[in-house]
């Protein structure tokens, strides 16, 4: 039974409205609480900020560096709130934690020119595990408020003593995008996307694991950017101006584009007028 | 949340977040949704009793359109021309029929008689926005409902186009709602516009879209007209505009959250970020 409910809960969630994933997630383990813990670890929600105030940075929440009801911070290696006996990874693994903190601080910058990004890694059997969590909240500027969050999963299999890897990435990245404006009203565009990819690879001096999940996560964060915006924006903008004709449907092939021309040049200049006088938008940065 | 095995709700609290999920499904989703629910609960006495007001309510929100008896033209489900008991009436074929929400099926039908104070107001509205539909909508449907509103007659026309492609991932509804309260001097006009567009191969895109137009006509024998001119206008307006939207999300907003590459327009040199991120670790230290 767990099985067939598992499935129907993971099916809800592709399906309900990412704009209110977290209601939605709350609602469901609310109603089959069996499915908690498998719901939590399948489920992506929305990453949450905490700063860490010893060092004074800020770092993500997730359930990789949760104990009980404190978080981990990558930076201090301390929990918040205060928890004395917080699981904390061995001196060997947080040294990699710590390079792979700095290396992946480096490329949050370079690519989101902001926002906050923390590295997680704890010991498996056979090397080891890690989630690489980037948020970036937009500016607002040009009336659109935008949030993207990146959780990328990866799992490190050694071998030959460790001079060989297997790379296994899942990513999932998050994006919402909202405006309220006079002349296009509320308007919400939200989704998520999980990707997977494996890899083999030899480890060196040269070739060290960050250097190798960095390139897997790099590649895999640029194709899933461009996918979101330009195969699933288009797609739903498509969508949408496939359930109505601006120009109307009897109108001649030769008229059809002379029209569109005209209208959109006509609502071109109402809308300068309109955004001028938007009350609910006295800056337009 | 609760936990495994602990804090059991109560059969109320799970027909509301059940009740929420359905009316939250996506345009033409209802089924697999409800199947998902069916599939969590586990007690279709439950579901069946305590959620089919949301059926009902989910139906009129989406503006179904049915076929009936008697008529080449659909009717709409909506909460304007609702008779209770699960009947609702087509003014347009003058009957009523019962409506089984699960279903989506007519039946029993029977005579219905417009009231004959709205019934001119309402056919002049219903010819012209039905004539308005078949030239901005490929599949739409449209509904013109009246009542008397002490010395005023109030119109809605209501609109609705969709598209299901469930073997393609997506799926999509236009729908738009117009008030129009004919008073002694003026016919005051409210357009209420919603779109909800799901794209969900290999992710859950959607986009979920409104606004709200109030406008005035001073009531002459060119009212009517200008009332339809309103209502293209705006919703031409509006389409135009939600369409500039997914280029300015597009162009700006996406890239001040992520970049497609770094400034030097190239990728990550990753074995440089590694070697600086400890040189800088040392330095700190």
């Amino acid at each position: 039974m767990s099985d067939i409910q598992m499935d129907c809960a993971l099916d809800l969630m592709r399906r309900l409205p990412p704009q209110k994933i977290e209601k939605h997630l709350s609602d469901l383990i609310d109603l089959v609480p069996s499915l908690c813990e498998d719901l939590l670890s399948s489920v992506d929600q929305p990453l949450k900020i905490v700063r860490d105030k010893q060092v004074g940075k800020d770092f993500l929440l997730c359930d990789y560096n949760r104990d009980g009801d404190s978080y981990r911070s990558p930076w201090s290696n301390t929990y918040f709130p205060p928890l004395d006996d917080g699981a904390v990874p061995t001196e060997k693994l947080r040294k990699l934690e710590m390079d792979a903190n700095m290396a992946f601080d480096q490329y949050r910058e370079m690519y989101f020119e902001g926002g906050v990004s923390s590295v997680y890694l704890w010991d498996l059997d056979q090397g080891f595990a890690g989630v690489i969590l980037i948020k970036k909240v937009g500016d607002g500027s040009k009336k659109v408020r935008g949030t993207w969050d990146s959780i990328h999963v990866v799992e490190v299999q050694e071998k030959n003593t460790g001079r060989n890897a297997h790379y296994k990435l899942t990513s999932t990245v998050m994006l919402w995008l909202q405006t309220n404006k006079a002349v296009s009203g509320s308007m919400s565009l939200a989704g998520s996307l999980t990707r997977q990819t494996e890899m083999d690879s030899p480890v060196s001096d040269s070739s060290p694991h960050i250097a190798n999940i960095g390139r897997m996560v790099e590649d895999m964060e640029n194709k899933m950017r461009n996918t979101l915006n330009e195969v699933y924006f288009g797609k739903t903008c498509d969508i949408m101006n496939g359930l109505r004709s601006v120009v109307p449907l009897n109108a001649d092939d030769e008229n059809k584009e002379a029209l569109r021309q005209d209208l959109t040049a006509a609502l071109q200049k109402r809308h300068t007028k309109s955004d001028a006088k938007d009350p609910t938008n006295p800056t337009s940065n | 949340m609760a936990m495994e095995g602990e804090e059991l709700i109560s059969d109320q609290e799970k027909v509301r977040i059940v009740s929420d999920f359905i009316l939250h499904s996506p345009p033409g989703e209802f089924n697999e949704v409800f199947n998902d629910v069916r599939g969590l609960v586990n007690n279709d006495a439950l579901l069946k009793e305590g959620t089919c007001w949301a059926f009902a309510l989910y139906n009129k929100e989406q503006t179904l359109p049915v076929k009936i008896e008697n008529s080449e033209y659909p009717v709409l489900i909506t909460q304007f021309n609702d008779l209770g008991s699960s009947r609702f009436y087509d003014p347009r074929s003058k009957q009523s029929f019962k409506f089984d929400h699960l279903r989506k099926e007519p039946s029993n039908y029977e005579n219905w008689e417009p009231d004959s104070e709205t019934e001119a107001w309402r056919s002049v509205f219903e010819t012209e926005f039905t004539s308005y539909t078949s030239l901005h909508y490929k599949h739409g449907t449209c509904s013109v409902f009246a009542k008397q509103e002490g010395s005023s007659t109030v119109i809605t026309a209501c609109i609705e186009d969709h598209e299901f492609q469930a073997k393609n991932f997506w799926n999509g509804r236009w729908r738009s709602q117009w008030t129009l309260t004919v008073g002694p001097t003026n016919i005051d006009v409210f357009g209420f516009l919603r779109i909800h567009v799901h794209y969900y191969e290999n992710g859950n895109v959607q986009l979920v879209a409104s606004k709200e137009i109030k406008e005035s006509v001073a009531l002459t024998t060119e009212a009517v007209k200008e009332v339809l001119k309103i209502a293209e206008d705006a919703e031409n307006e509006y389409q135009i505009a939600i369409t500039e939207n997914y280029q300015t999300m597009s162009e700006t907003t996406f890239k001040a959250l992520r970049r497609q590459l770094p400034v030097t327009r190239t990728k990550i040199d990753w074995n440089k970020i590694v070697s600086y991120s400890i040189a800088k670790e040392f330095k700190t230290q």
